[in-house]
C-alpha cells in the first residue's frame, strides 16, 4: 500500500509513464490534483480507476450519509473541494475525517494539518460521490448566488415579478376600454380590433421578409475563413470553458462524450462541465458506469427553486476557469473547429463584442413531418433571420445554446436570469442594453430535432411563455427600451420577441373566422369584415403566409436541404401546432411562469455521425 | 470639394428628371395623351373623387403597380400625374443602371454611354414622357435580369430570390410577362447542371453522366426543382391570389385581365385586332421570324452582349429568352402589334451585358469605338421604329415630340368632358367608362357620373328616367362603338322597354353625344 496512485495506475497499465508527466504537470500549472485530472481529461475512466483501488486492497466506501460538522466544512471552499476532489466533514476521534478519491493527496493533507491542526482520517470515496456531496453541503453559497445575483444587482431585468403593477394596469385599461366598446358600438369596434390586428401583421410580416432578405444578402460572408482559422496557433488559445447543463439525460452520456471528443481543441485548455442536478442519479450513475475515459467534470447543482437551466449555468459559472465561456446540449454535435473559431472571431472584433452565437440545425431533419418542419425553421431563423438582425444592429435573442461568451462581461451582467425560461433570448436583449453586441458566426452546431408532437408542444410552450417574460421585463420602462436600444433595436424588439407569440395566439382565431367565412358561407361575418377591411385580411392571409413559406424555402434551399424545399407549404399546420403552444406558454406564464418544462431529448433513432470540418 | 460618385450621380439623375418633366408636362401641354395614361387618370379620379365601391377599383385596377405609381402624384395634378410618375420613374431606372455601372467598372466612358441614351433614344424619352408603365417594365426586368447574372456569378440564394421579387413586380407592371417563365423551364435545368461538380465540361456530356448516376440524377433533379420552386413560387402563388381576389370581388378569376373596367389594353387590342383584320394594306414587319430580326435591327447591342457571353451556354440562353418570349407573344396575342417596350428591353439586356463583360474584352479602345457606334445606330433606328410604328399613339408621340404641334387627338374627348363639367352640381349622368374613360379622365366633378362601379349604374342602365339625367352615348363613328353598352342601339332597346322616355340630344361630337333623359 505504499505506491502511490499515480504509480499505482502505471503499475496497472491504466496510463503510461508519458501520460502521468503530462498530468503531473498540468496539476503544477493548474493546481488541479492529480486524480481530478486523470479522470476529468480523458486519461482513465472511473471503472478502471477504481479496479486499480480495489486491486491494490483500497475499500472505497458510500458516503452520501455521513456525518458532518458544519463548522469543519465552512473552513473549506468549494472549488478548492472541487480542484482536490476531497472535503473535510467532522472530526472524529481527534482526527479530522476527510473523503477523498486520492489518499495519496500530499495538498490537501497538508491543507487539513494547517487548517484543523490535526490529522486526517481518511475515508476513501467515489470522486462523483464527493463532488455530489461537497456541492450539497458547502454549496448554498453559490447555489443563492446562481438564483438571487441577477435579482440584487440588476432587479428591473429580472422576470421573478412576471407583470409589473403599471402593465397590469395597462392590460386591464385596454380590456376595459374594449369591453366598452364592444358593449357601445360592437361592430366599429370589431372592425378597429380587425384592422389593427391585420395592420400589425402586415408590418411584421414584411419585417420578417426583410430580415430574410438582408442576412440571405450575406450568406457568403464567412466571419472567421479557412485561411484565418489555419493562423491559429494552438498554444496561444485561451482556456475554454464548456457548460453543460443535463437533466435526465442518461441516455445521452456515451454520446456526449463522443461529441465532445470531436472538438478540436487542445484537451488541457478545455474546462468542460457536465451540470447535473442534485436528485439526477440517473445521469450521475451514467457517468459513473461509463467504462472509457470521460472528457468532463460534474457539477452537481443543490435543490433550489427555481429549477431552470439558466439556474444551473449560473452556478456552474461560479467554477469555470475559462476566459470564453460556451453552453452546449447533450444532444449537440458542433462542427469540430467551431471553439477555434470563436477565439480567431473574437480576436478580430472590438471589444465591445461579447458573445458570438452559432448557427443551430438538426442532424435527424429527414426523420419525420416535425423534423423536417422544424429544419426549416431553424434554417431559417439562424441562417436568415439572425445575421440580419445582426447586419441592422438589432438585439439578437440568443439560441439555447452554442453562443459563446467572453466570461468577464458575462458575470458582470449578471449572467443568466433563473427566473425566465428563455434566458438566451434576455440575455441578448439585456447585452445590447447594456452596449455590448453579439456577432453570428459561420460555424454550426446540429441538434435532436423533437421528433414527438407531445413533447414537440412542451418545448415550444416554454419557448414561447420565455418570449413573452422577456417581453415582459424590459418592456416595464418602454421609453428607457428605447433610449438604451435605439429606435431600430426598440422596433425591432417589439416585432420580433413582442409579436411572435402574439401572432401565434391571433392566428387561429384569424383562421378560423376566414374558414367559416369560406366554408360556411358566414355571411354575417362581412358585418365586422366591410369589404376594405376583409380585401385587408385576405391580403394579409395570403400574402403573409406565402411570403413566410417563401422564406423558409429560401432557407433549406441555401443549405442544399433540397428535399425539404416543399414542406415548407405545409408550415400554416405548423403554426397551428405553434398557436397549440403558445396558449399553453400564456397558461403557464399565469399559473407557473419559472415552470420549466423539460424536454426529452434522445428520442430521436437516427445516428449522429460527428460534423467534421475538413 | 470632390463629389462622391453617388453624389455625382444623383445630380445627373435630377438634371435627367428635369429634363424628362419639362418634354413631358410640354407635350402634356400640347395635349398629347395616350390610352393608358388617361386609364390610369380616370380610375385614379375615381379612388380619391368617386362615390361607391371604390376598392375595387382601386384593388383590381391593372396593371396595378403603374397605377399605384401614378396615385403618389395625383395630388399634384390627376392628368400630369402618369408623367410625373413615368418621368421621376425613368430617371430612377438610370440611376439604378449607373449605380451598377459605377461598381463594376472604373470608366466614365460607360456611363456617358448610358446618359447619351436616356437623353437621345426615342424609346426612353416615350418611356419617360408618356405617362405609360414602360418605365416600370423595363427597370423590373434590368433588375430581374440584374439578380439573375449575380446569382450566376455569387450562387447565393439571396439573389436568387431578389430576382424572383422582380419577376413578381414585373408580371404586376405586365401581365404578359408570366409567359417568360415558360422559357426559363429549360434553363433552369441548364443552370443546374452547371452548377454540379462535375469533371466534364461540356454540357451534353455533363447532362448524360447526370442522368447515368442514380445519385446525380437525383441531386440533378431536386436542385432543378428546388431552383423551379425558388424562382417562380412567388409569381405563381402572387397570381393565383391576385386571381381569387378577382374571383371573390368580382366573380371572374380573369377579371383583372379581361375586363375593360379593370384594365385598358382589353379594348385597345380589340381595336388593334379589329384594325389588322380588315385592314386592306397588310403590314408586313411583323411576321413571325422578321420579329427577331427587327430586334436585332433595333438593338445590334445584344449581338455584342451575346458574343461576349460566347463561353457559358446557359448564360447565353438567358440572353435568348427575352427573343423567344417576344416570338411567343406574338403568336398568343395575334393581330396585335408588338408595343415598343418590348423592343425596349432589349437595350436594357444588352446594356447589362455589356456592364457585366466589358471588363474581360482586351482591346478596350476598340470596343469602346464599337460600342458608340452601336449605341449611334441603335438611336437612329430607335427613331425610325418609333416613327413607322403600326401602333398610332407610338406614332403621334413621336410626331409631336418632333414637330411639337398641338395633338387633337384627345379634343373631342376633353369638349365632351368640359360640358359635363358645366352641368349643375345635383345632375346624373349615366357613363360607362369601359369606352367613355377618357372623356372621364377630363371630367372635373366625377360626383355627376354614374360609372359601372357604383351599384346604382345597373338600376340607370335599366331605367334611365328615374336614376339619370343625362346619357352618354357613343356615336356610330366612334371606333369604340361596339365595346359599350351606351351605344345607339341601347337608346332603340330603352325606348322599347319604356315607350315614354325621350332623349333630347344636347352636345354632340364626333365620338361622343350627351343626351338629356326627358321624363
Amino acid at each position: 500500500m505504499t505506491m502511490s496512485i499515480p504509480e499505482l495506475l502505471v503499475n496497472d497499465g491504466f496510463i503510461t509513464e508519458g501520460d502521468r508527466e503530462k498530468i503531473t504537470k498540468y496539476s503544477t500549472e493548474s493546481g488541479l490534483s492529480f486524480i481530478k485530472i486523470a479522470l476529468n481529461f480523458g486519461y482513465i475512466s472511473r471503472k478502471n480507476y477504481e479496479r486499480s483501488l480495489l486491486n491494490a486492497g483500497y475499500v472505497i466506501e458510500e458516503i452520501r450519509e455521513q456525518p458532518y460538522d458544519s463548522e469543519i466544512l465552512a473552513k473549506t471552499d468549494l472549488n478548492f473541494a472541487h480542484d482536490r476532489v476531497a472535503l473535510p466533514l467532522r472530526v472524529q476521534n481527534g482526527k479530522i475525517v476527510v473523503i477523498m478519491a486520492d489518499p495519496g493527496d500530499e495538498l490537501f493533507l497538508d491543507f487539513i494539518k494547517f487548517t484543523y491542526d490535526m490529522e486526517a482520517s481518511i475515508i476513501l470515496a467515489s470522486d462523483l460521490d464527493i463532488i455530489w456531496l461537497s456541492n450539497v453541503l458547502i454549496g448554498e453559497k453559490y447555489n443563492k448566488s446562481a438564483v438571487y445575483e441577477l435579482l440584487k444587482r440588476d432587479p428591473d431585468s429580472s422576470a421573478i415579478v412576471t407583470f409589473s403593477s403599471a402593465q397590469l394596469v395597462f392590460i386591464f385599461v385596454v380590456l376595459g376600454l374594449v369591453t366598452v366598446g364592444l358593449v357601445l358600438s360592437f361592430k366599429n369596434t370589431t372592425i378597429i380590433i380587425n384592422v389593427l390586428i391585420s395592420t400589425f401583421f402586415l408590418i411584421a410580416i414584411i419585417f420578417k421578409l426583410f430580415l430574410a432578405l438582408v442576412g440571405s444578402r450575406f450568406e457568403l460572408h464567412q466571419a472567421v475563413t479557412k485561411e484565418e482559422l489555419k493562423l491559429v496557433e494552438d498554444e496561444d488559445l485561451p482556456i475554454y470553458t464548456i457548460l453543460l447543463p443535463v437533466y435526465k439525460e442518461d441516455r445521452l452520456v456515451k454520446k456526449l462524450i463522443w461529441n465532445l471528443q470531436s472538438i478540436d481543441y487542445p484537451r488541457h485548455k478545455l474546462d468542460i462541465k457536465l451540470l447535473i442536478e442534485e436528485e439526477d442519479d440517473k445521469t450521475l450513475n451514467a457517468v459513473r458506469n461509463l467504462d472509457f475515459p470521460a472528457i468532463f467534470e460534474v457539477i452537481v447543482v443543490p435543490y433550489h427553486m427555481p429549477k431552470t437551466k439558466p439556474k444551473a449555468c449560473n452556478y456552474g459559472l461560479h467554477f469555470a476557469r475559462g476566459e470564453y465561456l460556451t453552453i452546449y446540449d447533450a444532444e449537440d454535435i458542433p462542427d469540430t473547429d467551431q471553439l477555434k473559431k470563436v477565439v480567431s472571431l473574437f480576436g478580430k472584433l472590438p471589444s465591445n463584442y461579447i458573445c458570438v452565437q452559432s448557427a443551430l440545425n438538426y442532424f435527424n431533419r429527414n426523420e419525420n413531418f416535425l423534423t423536417r418542419m422544424f429544419t426549416l425553421e431553424y434554417s431559417y431563423w439562424f441562417d436568415y433571420m439572425l445575421p440580419g438582425l445582426d447586419t441592422l444592429d438589432i438585439p439578437i435573442p440568443l439560441g439555447g445554446t452554442s453562443n459563446h461568451f467572453k466570461l468577464d462581461p458575462l458575470i458582470e451582467l449578471g449572467a443568466w436570469d433563473p427566473f425566465n425560461v428563455t434566458e438566451d433570448a434576455d440575455l441578448g436583449v439585456r447585452a445590447y442594453a447594456k452596449g455590448y453586441k453579439i456577432a453570428i458566426i459561420n460555424s454550426t452546431t446540429y441538434e435532436e430535432a423533437n421528433n414527438e408532437p407531445f413533447n414537440w408542444i412542451r418545448q415550444r410552450s416554454r419557448w414561447i411563455k420565455g418570449y413573452m417574460q422577456t417581453f415582459l421585463v424590459h418592456m416595464r420602462n418602454p421609453v428607457a427600451l428605447w433610449k438604451e436600444i435605439g429606435w431600430k433595436g426598440f422596433l425591432g424588439f417589439n416585432f420580433f420577441i413582442g409579436a411572435t407569440p402574439i401572432t401565434f395566439l391571433v392566428y387561429p382565431i384569424m383562421l378560423g373566422f376566414f374558414i367559416c367565412y369560406v366554408v360556411f358561407d358566414l355571411s354575417s361575418i362581412r358585418t365586422l369584415f366591410p369589404d376594405w377591411v376583409l380585401f385587408m385580411a385576405i391580403f394579409n392571409l395570403m400574402v403573409g403566409n406565402i411570403l413566410m413559406i417563401y422564406i423558409n424555402m429560401i432557407a433549406v434551399f441555401k443549405r442544399r436541404y433540397y428535399e425539404l424545399i416543399l414542406f415548407a407549404i405545409a408550415n400554416p399546420i405548423y403554426w397551428l401546432m405553434h398557436s397549440v403552444a403558445a396558449y399553453k406558454g400564456l397558461y403557464q406564464l399565469i399559473v407557473k411562469p419559472f415552470y420549466w418544462e423539460k424536454t426529452n431529448h434522445g428520442l430521436s433513432k437516427v445516428n449522429n455521425p460527428v460534423n467534421v470540418v475538413k | 470639394m470632390r463629389l462622391s460618385k453617388s453624389a455625382y450621380l444623383a445630380v445627373i439623375t435630377l438634371t435627367l428628371i428635369i429634363y424628362y418633366l419639362v418634354c413631358g408636362i410640354y407635350l402634356n401641354g400640347l395635349g398629347y395623351y395616350n390610352h393608358e395614361s388617361l386609364f390610369y387618370i380616370e380610375k385614379a379620379k375615381i379612388v380619391f373623387e368617386g362615390v361607391g365601391n371604390r376598392l375595387k377599383v382601386m384593388g383590381l385596377t391593372s396593371p396595378m403597380i403603374p397605377f399605384y405609381a401614378t396615385f403618389a402624384f395625383s395630388g399634384i395634378s390627376s392628368t400630369l400625374a402618369p408623367v410625373l410618375a413615368s418621368a421621376l420613374g425613368t430617371g430612377l431606372l438610370f440611376y439604378i443602371i449607373a449605380g451598377t455601372l459605377v461598381k463594376r467598372l472604373n470608366d466614365d466612358f460607360y456611363i456617358w454611354l448610358l446618359l447619351g441614351l436616356f437623353l437621345f433614344h426615342p424609346g426612353m424619352l416615350y418611356a419617360a414622357c408618356s405617362g405609360k408603365n414602360i418605365y416600370l417594365v423595363l427597370t423590373f426586368f434590368y433588375l430581374f435580369f440584374l439578380n439573375l447574372f449575380k446569382f450566376f456569378r455569387s450562387n447565393t440564394t439571396f439573389h436568387v430570390s431578389v430576382a424572383s421579387i422582380c419577376l413578381v413586380i414585373l408580371i404586376f407592371c405586365d401581365y404578359k410577362f408570366v409567359w417568360i417563365t415558360l422559357f426559363f423551364l429549360p434553363l433552369v435545368l441548364s443552370i443546374t447542371l452547371h452548377s454540379l461538380n462535375l469533371g466534364e465540361q461540356e454540357s451534353i456530356f455533363r447532362l448524360f453522366l447526370s442522368f447515368n448516376s442514380p445519385s446525380l440524377r437525383r441531386k440533378l433533379l431536386n436542385k432543378t426543382f428546388s431552383l423551379y420552386i425558388i424562382l417562380f413560387a412567388l409569381p405563381l402563388a402572387s397570381i393565383l391570389c391576385y386571381k381569387l381576389l378577382n374571383l371573390t370581388h368580382a366573380s371572374d378569376l380573369n377579371y383583372f385581365n379581361e375586363s375593360p373596367y379593370a384594365t385598358w389594353n382589353v379594348l385597345i387590342d380589340k381595336l388593334s385586332f379589329d384594325q389588322q383584320t380588315t385592314n386592306i394594306n397588310y403590314k408586313i414587319p411583323e411576321l413571325s421570324l422578321l420579329l427577331s430580326a427587327r430586334v436585332l435591327l433595333f438593338c445590334p447591342m445584344i449581338l455584342i452582349a451575346v458574343y461576349l457571353f460566347r463561353e457559358s451556354t446557359y448564360q447565353v440562353l438567358t440572353i435568348l429568352i427575352p427573343f423567344a418570349f417576344i416570338e411567343f407573344l406574338h403568336i398568343k396575342y395575334d393581330k396585335v402589334f408588338l408595343a415598343y417596350q418590348y423592343y425596349l428591353i432589349f437595350i436594357m439586356l444588352a446594356f447589362l451585358c455589356v456592364i457585366f463583360k466589358s471588363h474581360t474584352v482586351k482591346n478596350k479602345q476598340a470596343f469602346k469605338v464599337l460600342l458608340g457606334v452601336t449605341m449611334v445606330l441603335q438611336i437612329g433606328i430607335g427613331w425610325y421604329y418609333l416613327k413607322t410604328s403600326s401602333i398610332p399613339e407610338e406614332q403621334n408621340f413621336v410626331n409631336i415630340l418632333i414637330n411639337r404641334t398641338e395633338d387633337d387627338t384627345e379634343k373631342d374627348n376633353m369638349a365632351v368632358a368640359g360640358y359635363i363639367s358645366s352641368l349643375a352640381g345635383d345632375v346624373h349622368v349615366l357613363a360607362d367608362d369601359a369606352t367613355a374613360y377618357p372623356v372621364i379622365a377630363f371630367t372635373k366633378n366625377l360626383n355627376n357620373l354614374i360609372l359601372p362601379y357604383q351599384p346604382q349604374f345597373l338600376s340607370g342602365l335599366e331605367t334611365p328616367d328615374k336614376y339619370a339625367d343625362y346619357i352618354l352615348i357613343a356615336t356610330a363613328k366612334n371606333p369604340v362603338t361596339g365595346y359599350t353598352q351606351l351605344n345607339n342601339k341601347y337608346l332603340i332597346t330603352i325606348k322599347q322597354s319604356i315607350p315614354d322616355i325621350g332623349f333630347r340630344k344636347v352636345y354632340e361630337t364626333d365620338n361622343w353625344i350627351l343626351y338629356r333623359v326627358v321624363k
